[in-house]
């Protein structure tokens, strides 16, 4: 028996943890006392009592979204949003006289990492409300952090009808048309010049948004009584590269038009390939084409087909100054993203100022029910699911570059569908 | 007939990108016996410098700006060969795979700085823009022009391995590297070369097929898992290997979505799989010990 | 042996009592103190260092790197999580089960995988955790396809307050490393052992090399799918990306950064790169850039990992108090000086440089 060689390794190790435990109890300790601005967390829940707001400091927000990898792009614009929505608030002084700082993250698409990034920002940096991720599935890992913390949630991007159980959590918002909405504001148009019986053909990303937004469409036209027939549905992985066999199954089917719940790159992919087969020949690619999508597609943008879009920065007079602004910062247009993610914060900031308080349970009282002016108009925040009376917009894809931005945006006047029409009745949507 | 028509030129186009990627692939680990996971970065490199080279409206010049991404690609990849890999020859496989690992975090954050996050486009240069029909069938002529591509590389390898010295001596350094490196020749030098070149075919890989797709980060993750697959089915260091590994995925792929689309995306890897429990080798590579 | 055999009994005493209890009080020391993000981030750093250990069981010992790891705990999280979805049992029941589930599919999986040798074999078993990444993704309608299953309640109540899951995953974690280091110590081991260093002639001896793989591939995975029900407790979700490649790349990366010669060299690694990770993914936004250099770093100066680095010199000190403390007289082939050599390096070094002999 000669084994024992592994043993002054294995004292060693059992040593080097204890000492890097040790380090880590220290370094979380002095983290705690360098904070400053805020007051400190109560051992149990880790969200600060600041009843009594006084001016001066700071308080820290947080946003855990994704910054890498193929859907970096929706991210990062709407992480530019909310930081030039602080940006402006501490212009004006802060909110309740505070300054207000924003920490943020990559969660590299991984519910795990995105989960333990809220939680830290929550303990250690101690925000006081979160800002969304992207993904619908690191957004359900953040919001059982933050519902465990109380502290609130704005989604201003991924938009699962899940995230709100029905108006069950106290604790979360949502600045985007739910997918619900969106599909039922699509068909609203659509309606309009569908006319007869006419074949549709369904192509989405296999997870629950792709799934969830294509049987909305299909709901919708139901409920509409659209006369037409589903020909084919496709359901490729997210982020697919390779879709040609998927693709020349639609093109086969020759559908007059196509649903497509894709967004991103994934639809810049889909509309290239789809334009080299000759689909949009004769048939219609509904799809999110925003102007990100638009103007990365160029001259293969698909004139006459039509885009819905959650915020269309061309679209909407109301926003004033703000496109060019955020263009001056941040070297490109606002993405829908960018335009939820400034929205987002102002409710926030909104709710404090009404509530005179950074509580998070006073917040988000005073946020249900709620009406609050934000640069898109004043929006209502449902009290029943807490989600934002924001309207979709949807338009025809123009045939040739708007003078003013150099890219196929859509033809005017854009449908901007009302919140009261796409809505579903309240506590039916979980 | 229409569907068989448009199922194999599709079939053909998809095996042919493929074969240029692994290529590349294979021919580095049949010189070094290195898994080379940043394969798919150069790749996705190569993507984004044509977009950079011609902007988002080709034309001819794009069968300018694919040589010259390819060899851009290629100086990278002998950067990276005399910076990296040269001091990991002796090490273990794993030791090589987590250090291209490493090189692929590297580049994936240095492409967001450089190209930024939005997804990029080419169109099709001419004159491969429109579509071509043939017995009802219509299909992008692009595809004919990747395929083309794909053919030309692959007769390219095959001459230059087994008619050129630079050939011969990169199937030496495989099969008995002291004895080549007895003969005189730099063997450090060759391996460089190696590198480069199958960097420069991963460049050239998604400079070809960049007309065809979007752009974007995360791409590089995506392509590497489909060319591991090509190359271990046809064999790790074999040309001909990869031909073969390329078309099976295409077909398999094409007909998997055609009558299981549910099940389209576990298609290639139970044939992968059956492959290796069958040939553990792969279908031409050479049996290991 | 029979002069000195005190020496080993003490020996052994110290690393079969002292060690676990040390960890032990240690942990539990941990978790009173700790603030309840860092107890959170042990516990899940916990539940990676089973499943790195279990993964070492291959890599360390047996001389396999298996790139297919993450099919057993991605498997051991989607038992729990599809539990708890289709209501087929209780939690505990699932969690039972779940290392009987990890050990069947290891033992289907490395019947197949392990007719193939050295890099064939991290491929094929790459090639099978793809096709169940791919599996849980394309049956959406059975699995929530790439969404993957997020509620509380998933895991009882009384686990998902944060000390008491951490307290249950630290047991658990224990346990699973002491009967992993017996295993590791058992003649079963040390066989295991002789097969990596010379696998011919562990065969000549008449040991059969595939039977004594498998059941290290079974044990493997059965520990990493409990890992992976250990990832539930803690993150109460599963979605597919437990079962991707690079989620089969991270304990074999704890492994090399730990070193993957010591038994805890896992464990330590899976420290290590776990708060790493959160630090830098936390602090920059660049984290893959950070991330990427120190694994380059790692590997081209350290590749026999922090193992390594401390054994010239900390480990010698170190290693001659522990024998003072168990008093004094390790044999001296025991001298930390003779285990220095990595094994596997033994062989590799002998190349001419640029050779690459497979």
């Amino acid at each position: 028996m000669t084994v024992p060689t592994l043993k002054p390794r294995l004292l060693a190790a059992t040593a080097v943890t204890a000492a890097l435990a040790l380090a880590v109890t220290a370094c979380s300790s002095s983290a705690k006392s360098t904070s400053p601005g805020t007051t400190s967390p109560s051992a149990s829940s880790g969200s600060p009592s600041s009843s009594a707001p006084s001016s001066g400091g700071s308080v820290t927000v947080g946003d855990s979204t994704t910054l890498s990898g193929a859907i970096a792009q929706l991210g990062q614009t709407g992480l530019d949003g909310v930081k030039m929505a602080i940006a402006d608030l501490n212009a004006k002084g802060g909110v309740l006289g505070k300054t207000v700082k924003l920490v943020s993250a990559d969660d590299n698409i991984t519910p795990a990492t995105g989960a333990t990034e809220v939680r830290t920002m929550i303990t250690q940096d101690h925000a006081i409300a979160m800002f969304g991720p992207v993904s619908s599935a690191v957004a359900a890992a953040q919001e059982q952090v933050t519902n465990q913390y109380s502290i609130p949630m704005f989604f201003y991007t991924s938009n699962d009808m899940g995230l709100m159980r029905g108006g069950a959590n106290k604790y979360a918002f949502q600045f985007v048309p739910n997918t619900t909405m969106e599909p039922s504001a699509v068909a609203d148009y659509f309606v309009k010049q569908a006319h007869g019986p006419i074949t549709i053909a369904t192509f989405a990303p296999d997870y629950s948004f792709g799934h969830d937004t294509v049987s909305g469409f299909i709901a919708a036209l139901q409920r509409l009584h659209v006369n037409y027939r589903l020909v084919a549905q496709e359901f490729p992985p997210l982020s697919a590269t390779n879709i040609t066999s998927y693709l020349t199954a639609i093109v086969d089917s020759h559908p007059d038009y196509v649903f497509n719940a894709q967004f991103g790159s994934d639809l810049v992919n889909f509309t290239k390939q789809a334009s080299s087969f000759g689909l949009f020949q004769k048939t219609k690619v509904i799809a999110m084409y925003d102007y990100n999508v638009l103007a990365a597609l160029g001259s293969t943008t698909p004139a006459g087909s039509i885009g819905f879009d959650r915020a269309p920065f061309w679209a909407m007079p109301e926003l004033g100054n703000f496109p060019q602004t955020f263009k001056a910062k941040y070297g490109d247009y606002p993405s829908e993203w960018a335009i939820m993610g400034y929205t987002a914060v102002q409710g926030w900031a909104w709710a404090v100022e009404k509530a005179n308080s950074f509580s998070p349970s006073a917040v988000a009282s005073a946020l249900a029910g709620a009406t609050v002016p934000t640069i898109r108009g004043n929006l209502t925040i449902q009290a029943c699911d807490h989600q934002a009376e924001i309207p979709e917009y949807v338009g025809t894809i123009a045939a040739q570059p708007d003078p003013r931005y150099g890219v196929r945006l859509w033809n005017q006047p854009v449908f901007s569908a009302p919140f009261s029409d796409i809505n579903p009745p309240c506590g039916a949507s979980s | 007939m229409h569907a068989f028509v448009v199922d194999l030129v599709s079939t053909l186009s998809t095996a042919g990108y493929l074969f240029i990627v692994s290529a590349g692939l294979t021919l580095v680990f049949g010189a070094m016996r290195v898994i080379n996971l940043a394969h798919g970065s150069f790749y996705m490199y190569g993507a984004f410098l044509v977009t950079t080279l011609v902007g988002a409206s080709s034309g001819a010049r794009f069968w300018w700006a694919v040589p010259a991404c390819a060899v851009a690609i290629g100086a990278v990849g002998a950067v990276v060969e005399l910076g990296v890999m040269r001091r990991l020859y002796r090490s273990e496989h794993l030791t090589q795979l987590l250090a291209t690992f490493g090189l692929l975090l590297i580049f994936a954050d240095l492409a967001l700085r450089l190209w930024g996050t939005g997804a990029r486009t080419v169109s099709s240069p001419s004159p491969f823009q429109g579509r071509i029909t043939i017995a009802g069938a219509t299909f992008p002529s692009y595809d004919i022009a990747i395929t083309v591509v794909a053919v030309l590389v692959g007769v390219g390898l095959w001459a230059m391995l087994t008619r050129t010295v630079v050939g011969w001596r990169i199937r030496a350094v495989v099969s008995d590297p002291e004895a080549l490196a007895a003969t005189g020749t730099n063997t450090h030098l060759l391996l460089t070369v190696v590198f480069a070149l199958g960097a420069g075919l991963a460049g050239l890989a998604g400079a070809i097929v960049a007309p065809q797709t979007s752009i974007a980060p995360g791409i590089d993750q995506a392509i590497i898992v489909s060319a591991f697959i090509v190359t271990v089915i046809g064999g790790l260091g074999s040309i001909a290997g990869t031909a073969l590994g390329a078309v099976l995925i295409g077909v398999a792929q094409t007909l998997g979505t055609r009558y299981a689309p549910n099940w389209a995306s576990t298609v290639i890897y139970v044939v992968l799989i059956a492959v290796l429990a069958v040939r553990p080798w792969g279908l031409l590579g050479a049996a290991e010990r | 042996m029979t002069t000195t055999s005190a020496g080993p009994r003490r020996a052994l005493v110290v690393r079969s009592v002292v060690v676990p209890v040390v960890l032990v009080a240690a942990l539990l020391l941990l978790g009173h103190t700790l603030s309840i993000t860092n107890v959170l981030t042990l516990e899940e750093v916990l539940g990676l260092a089973v499943f790195a250990a279990a993964t070492n069981l291959l890599l360390g010992y047996g001389g396999l790197v298996s790139f297919g790891q993450a099919a057993f705990y991605g498997s051991g999280a989607y038992l729990v999580g599809l539990s708890w979805l289709h209501h087929w049992m209780p939690f505990w029941a699932a969690f039972v089960l779940t290392p009987v589930a990890g050990g069947v599919i290891a033992l289907a999986m490395g019947a197949i995988a392990l007719r193939t040798r050295r890099l064939y074999f991290a491929l094929l078993t790459l090639a099978f955790s793809e096709l169940f990444f791919q599996l849980v993704n394309v049956r959406y309608d059975f699995t929530k396809g790439a969404t993957g299953i997020f509620s509380v309640s998933m895991i009882p109540a009384s686990l998902a307050s944060p000390r008491t899951g951490y307290y249950f995953t630290a047991g658990v974690a224990c346990v699973s490393l002491l009967i992993l280091w017996k295993v590791t110590v058992s003649p079963f081991g040390l066989v295991l052992r002789a097969t990596r260093e010379n696998r011919e002639r562990a065969e000549a001896l008449g040991v059969s090399v595939y039977r004594h793989q498998l059941l290290a591939f079974v044990i493997s995975g059965a520990f990493c799918s409990l890992a992976g029900a250990l990832f539930v407790v803690w993150g109460q979700s599963t979605y597919p990306d437990l079962l991707n490649w690079t989620t089969s790349g991270q304990p074999l990366f704890m492994a090399v950064i730990g070193g993957m010669f010591a038994f805890l060299g896992p464990a330590v690694g899976a420290l290590l790169y776990q708060f790493g990770y959160q630090y830098v993914t936390q602090h920059s936004h660049d984290w893959q850039l950070i991330l990427g250099a120190a694994l380059l770093l790692v590997v081209l100066f350290r590749p026999d990992g922090l193992a390594g680095v401390v054994s010239r010199q900390t480990w010698a000190r170190l290693s001659r108090f522990a024998r003072r403390a168990g008093r004094r007289g390790l044999p001296p082939e025991r001298e930390p000086a003779a285990m220095e050599t990595p094994i596997d390096g033994a062989g590799e070094a002998a190349r001419v440089p640029g050779s690459p002999t497979p």
